[in-house]
């Protein structure tokens, strides 16, 4: 019984270890002296991060990954807690399927929904610009959204409602008054959730961007050219800004899975 | 009351029609149009999926040879590590769906890039076993080949295995397990078949989404594969340096069908396994 525990929780330190230290090592290697990613590190050094501050695209490309994920935080998270709590008040059957239904686009391979996106856009005569990425982004990032809202929605104490309308509050006013405060963290939350997704996207950003950049596309440009260590550096302050996203998220709506 | 409930749900409902519905039937009537003197006429005609289907056959037999082990591999993973989590490591558990949670959030590229400096010639476990006089050259059937793909594809798709597995266990308690055994599922294998019969939504859904993500991917062939090629590989150049809408959009089509068809198979061969 002992023997078959430690070996559960050595697989599961495994595989954890197997999970988190690829990007453990992304962060690792962006802060070391040699130009290829190998052992054994002889010393640190902050000048691939000068070389990318350095780098005349870096600025605008970070400031488009800012603009699209802010943006497409905002009109999700509205647009997503207002069905969550539609949905909520709805029969759980009607809700699941609605649910279901939205989230398709979250299964399909990103390829297709960017060339299926492009082509629309290009047809309907649509300039492809930032605009384009954020209104695609809203597609993978509103279910997101509605998930995790609906999730907190379902456990809601109407009677709390009940009493300010009771009282005489107007239906708005307790909307505005009661409503928003319980459930301003889980917004919050999701809303973070889709920065995370919306910046770290590059499939679908790269079909429907047109001529700009966002870090990830400008990563992959040079991903392609070479293995530098100036790829690290950016692809760490992308994790930083989708992991700690990520994790004041979780924190935020005590979501666990 | 119940028609403003709806109301709410229509901006959504918005969004979804009008940046999905919308353009997939406008992607899929591109698959049966043609393309003339470079540009789009409309037209009714199959050719398009013939020549997906014939010009593309090899193509989409490595996708799938590469794609099916890892929809399987990546979903036994993600089942043994919600088991543990679940059940096996106690407080630990939480923090291995913590991990799951962050790795799922962060960096689709980097993980591709990840692997790529790992695995490569002058990478990370070829200089660590170099360093240490474990080998003299370095591994060559690591990076641009099969393996190295199906690890790629395996560590992203991880906890996107993990979150739905894991959900479906939180529904089933140790008493329950337990009680499983004591009814008489003696064997190891009707207990563990009755177990795996209660996670059925999760395991389903976690092999639905890494068999579609993995077959529709072009990125990590592309930066992992060397020689090997995705049938998205030959798709995305069709939308940028060679036009053929019609053709990249038939050949889509046919990719969906087929991992729809896996999909309708593998959940009735499930149904079959049920031993109620």
């Amino acid at each position: 019984m002992i023997i078959n525990k430690s070996i559960s929780i050595i697989f599961a330190i495994l595989l954890s270890f197997f999970l988190i230290s690829p990007i453990f090592l992304v962060v690792l290697f962006a802060f070391t002296d040699r130009a290829l990613a190998t052992f054994p590190i002889n010393s640190f050094s902050l000048k691939w991060w000068i070389e990318i501050f350095n780098h005349r695209q870096f600025a605008s490309c970070f400031f488009n990954s800012v603009i699209i994920g802010l943006s497409v935080a905002f009109v999700s998270s509205i647009t997503g807690t207002m069905a969550a709590i539609g949905l909520s008040k709805l029969p759980t059957k009607t809700a699941s399927i609605t649910l279901a239904i939205i989230s398709i686009p979250i299964m399909l391979p990103p390829l297709v929904l960017g060339i299926a996106l492009l082509s629309f856009y290009v047809s309907i005569g649509m300039k492809l610009g930032l605009h384009t990425v954020i209104i695609s982004h809203l597609l993978f990032t509103q279910p997101f959204v509605i998930l995790v809202v609906y999730a907190r929605m379902v456990t809601f104490d109407y009677s709390v409602i009940d009493s300010a309308r009771d009282l005489g509050a107007s239906p708005f006013k307790a909307f505005i008054t009661i409503t928003i405060p319980i459930i301003q963290p889980v917004v919050i939350g999701a809303a973070l959730l889709a920065v995370a997704l919306s910046v770290d996207d590059f499939i679908i950003t790269f079909f429907t961007i047109g001529a700009g950049n966002t870090l990830p596309t400008l990563v992959f440009g040079m991903m392609r050219t070479s293995l530098r260590p100036s790829v690290n550096a950016i692809g760490t302050i992308i994790l930083l800004m989708t992991i700690s996203s990520s994790i004041i998220a979780l924190w935020i709506t005590r979501y666990r899975g | 009351m119940k028609n403003r409930s709806f109301l709410l749900v229509t901006p959504a409902i918005a969004v979804f029609s009008l940046l999905f519905v919308l353009p997939f039937i406008y992607f899929f009537l591109i698959s049966l149009w043609k393309i003339k003197f470079f540009k789009l006429v409309r037209d009714f005609n199959l050719v398009n999926y013939e020549k997906a289907i014939f010009n593309y056959i090899e193509i989409f037999i490595t996708t799938y040879s590469v794609s099916i082990p890892v929809a399987i591999i990546t979903t036994v993973i993600g089942f043994y590590y919600s088991y543990l989590a679940r059940f096996k490591t106690g407080k630990f558990g939480s923090l291995m769906i913590f991990i799951a949670l962050i790795t799922l959030f962060g960096g689709y590229l980097m993980k591709i890039y990840a692997w790529k400096t790992i695995l490569g010639n002058e990478g990370i476990i070829n200089s660590i076993l170099i360093y240490f006089h474990i080998i003299k050259e370095p591994l060559s059937f690591l990076l641009y080949t099969k393996h190295g793909l199906v690890i790629t594809f395996v560590h992203f798709l991880l906890p996107f295995s993990i979150l739905p597995t894991y959900a479906a266990m939180r529904g089933v308690n140790e008493i329950e397990l337990d009680s499983m055994k004591d009814l008489g599922a003696k064997f190891y294998h009707v207990h563990f078949m009755l177990f795996f019969q209660r996670c059925r939504t999760g395991v389903l859904a976690s092999f639905v989404f890494c068999l579609l993500i993995t077959s529709g991917d072009y990125i990590t062939p592309y930066l992992i594969g060397g020689k090997i090629t995705f049938i998205g590989n030959m798709i995305a150049p069709k939308f940028g340096q060679f036009f053929d809408w019609p053709g990249g959009s038939a050949m889509s089509f046919t990719m969906l069908v087929i991992s729809i068809s896996i999909i309708l198979i593998v959940s009735f061969l499930f149904k079959l396994t049920d031993p109620k």
